[in-house]
């Protein structure tokens, strides 16, 4: 690994666990109703550097975040591991395969669909293991995740278009 | 852009009025510790406050009826009479000589195989502390049961057991008529559809939104699980109810104590296993179950099929026998049962 | 609004593909009609079910106004049945997200780090029988 790949994990991981703290501050008005910030940071580190950092971002912020926040190991860690690793490979899988189909916008619906949906399964597997009260919560959980991925990505698209003069700069 | 905003803004509302559908039928079930059991009251319903209101009468009039018809409180109506046997009548409220009544006619009907007055013997077994009375306190009291020393005057409305020491214990039947008052009760609310389940004595009529009739499956008597059943049959406008050796009993010394007392001998009956009744009134299977069980054979099947009802049966080999009647609504889940009652 | 604004919102819609909305109105459609199927295939019922960590702790009646405490893993819940609705109002959980749900008559309410279990429905679950005689 290069010391320039260190220092951006480095950076965008602590971006990332900085968005998800701050996140825990903002009081939400609807239950279920999470902003999922810390994934705007995992999409750029996918669109930017690939699946690998994105990866170990999305670990990283998950890890010790948790042990901040003082979940590690308990139900809160289970579903957030499990719905970070699979938007995550489901963003990049789709990134790589049609790059140019979605702009970080639709990237990001998809990532928020499947953190969702990885939640909702892992639930009902480990906690809840009723299948009308996961069937209950989905369409409500589906659709406010809708609307916290779309504004995330456009704030991802954004992030990215100033950017982008740097980075080609850079390399 | 705009124009795709707007076709999304619409195509969402379109969707959200699709969504105030009308009201239709709906499913409200309720239960309620009552009469030392859980009674459960199921109706169809469009209207949350129709079926509350239905279900709060049902509720206040068992509770009501509990306490006119409690063998084990001291202040009921039952122990009144039985605190007065030998001494002199008591007049009693309607649903107490009302029940008791029916429980005389069903003794006639059934040779006496169903009788209340052994409650003087049954109440010796306790199967908590899992005692039993000994020989000679049977024989002792058997000459206080029979429901013909129980006199039942229709003018006064009271009722006189005729021997010093006599009980009445109405246990055999209480539930069974209570489901009968509560379905009663549903009807004169104007519920379309309902099943009152008292304990094991059930009740239904009408149908289910799903315009099947009300689905009663029948306990294993060897599966000691809570929704173990052998069959199941779809209630219309029907009642049933089942006596068991296992519903309450003890084990000593390899000799089984069940609570159903044979009211020739008073010890528990042998024969049969498991009895279910079905037919028009629970008041008429909960007794006849008990009369049937007691009989302890088969044969004693023809006994309930005269009176209209009908019987499905399991005799102490674990061989299941039903009544000519039900082979078309009765499904077997087992074609025998085996296993063993365990302490 | 400001004119600066709306360049950024025109800016950032700009950059956004047919297939990105294609995808939103897929994923709408989808949880929209999910919500309202809900709504016709929810259990209708009064019997208020209590889970914790799986195992039923209590069956109550919405109809019948009482408050129980829940012990679960992590602490004490506090569950209300009150004018045919239930909620909850204690619950040691960070996110407290099972009492900002509020009020409600239908469903079920999670609260995931207590393991507890709130479900509004008509209790059935064996399959299709509607009562045993036992």
């Amino acid at each position: 690994m290069q010391s320039q790949d260190r220092v951006r994990i480095a950076l965008l991981a602590g971006y990332a666990i900085g968005l998800h703290m701050l996140e825990r501050l903002i009081p939400t008005p609807i239950p279920w109703l999470r902003f999922g910030l810390a994934n705007i940071i995992t999409l750029i580190a996918i669109m930017l550097y690939g699946f690998r950092i994105g990866m170990m971002i999305t670990l990283i912020r998950v890890f010790l975040g948790s042990l901040f926040v003082g979940t590690f190991l308990g139900p809160a860690f289970a579903m957030s591991l499990g719905g970070g690793i699979v938007s995550t490979c489901a963003m990049a899988v789709v990134y790589r395969t049609l790059p140019l189909l979605f702009s970080p916008f639709g990237l990001s619906l998809i990532g928020a669909f499947f953190h969702n949906v990885t939640q909702l399964a892992l639930a009902y597997l480990l906690f809840v293991r009723r299948i009308e009260v996961i069937l209950y919560l989905s369409p409500i959980i589906l659709f406010l995740g809708i609307i916290t991925g779309g504004i995330n990505g456009l704030i991802c698209g954004f992030i990215i278009k100033r950017l982008e003069p740097e980075i080609t700069h850079i390399s | 852009m705009k124009k795709v905003l707007h076709i999304l803004f619409s195509l969402t509302l379109a969707f959200l009025l699709l969504s105030c559908h009308k009201e239709s039928d709906r499913i409200f079930k309720r239960s309620e510790f009552l009469m030392d059991t859980i009674v459960t009251v199921t109706v169809v319903s469009s209207s949350a406050e129709d079926a509350d209101r239905a279900m709060n009468r049902v509720f206040q009039e068992l509770k009501q009826m509990e306490s006119l018809l409690n063998f084990f409180s001291t202040t009921s109506e039952i122990s009144v009479i039985n605190n007065a046997a030998g001494k002199h009548p008591v007049r009693v409220s309607d649903t107490t000589y009302n029940l008791l009544s029916l429980a005389r006619e069903i003794s006639e009907k059934t040779e006496g195989n169903f009788d209340i007055t052994v409650g003087v013997i049954s109440h010796l077994y306790d199967f908590l502390k899992k005692s039993h009375p000994s020989d000679s306190d049977i024989n002792r009291l058997l000459p206080l049961v029979g429901y013909k020393k129980m006199e039942l005057n229709s003018d006064k409305k009271d009722v006189f057991l005729q021997l010093k020491g006599m009980m009445i214990d109405p246990g055999g039947i209480t539930k069974g008529y209570a489901a009968d008052r509560a379905v009663e009760i549903l009807k004169a609310e104007g519920i379309k559809a309902a099943l009152v389940a008292v304990a094991g004595d059930i009740r239904g009529y009408g149908l289910k939104p799903d315009g099947k009739g009300w689905i009663v499956g029948i306990k294993d008597p060897r599966d000691s699980s809570e929704e173990g059943v052998f069959a199941i049959l779809e209630l219309r406008d029907m009642a049933i109810s089942t006596s068991g050796d296992y519903q309450r009993f003890f084990i000593e010394n390899g000799t089984l104590y069940h609570h159903i007392i044979d009211p020739k001998t008073g010890k528990p009956a042998k024969g049969l296993i498991s009895v279910s009744v079905v037919g028009p009134k629970a008041a008429y299977t909960d007794a006849l179950a008990t009369a049937l069980f007691v009989k302890g054979s088969v044969k004693g099947i023809k006994m309930v099929e005269a009176l209209g009802y009908s019987a499905i049966i399991v005799d102490n080999k674990g061989e299941i026998h039903f009544s000519e009647h039900l082979k078309k609504m009765l499904k077997l889940l087992k074609h025998r049962i085996s296993g063993s009652l365990e302490d | 609004m400001h004119r600066k604004d709306r360049g950024l919102i025109k800016e950032l819609l700009k950059q956004t593909t047919p297939y990105d909305w294609l995808l939103l109105f897929f994923l709408i459609i989808v949880s929209l009609s999910g919500l309202i199927s809900m709504k016709k295939f929810l259990p209708s019922g009064s019997l208020v079910t209590i889970e914790v960590e799986g195992r039923e702790v209590y069956k109550l009646s919405l109809f019948q106004d009482r408050t129980v405490e829940i012990k679960g893993p992590i602490g004490t819940t506090v569950v209300e049945i009150k004018g045919q609705r239930v909620r909850i109002v204690e619950s040691p959980c960070p996110n407290k997200i099972c009492i900002k749900q509020g009020w409600i008559s239908r469903g079920a309410i999670v609260c995931l780090p207590n393991r507890v279990v709130v479900t509004v429905g008509s209790g059935e679950t064996t399959g299709g029988i509607d009562a045993i005689t036992r």
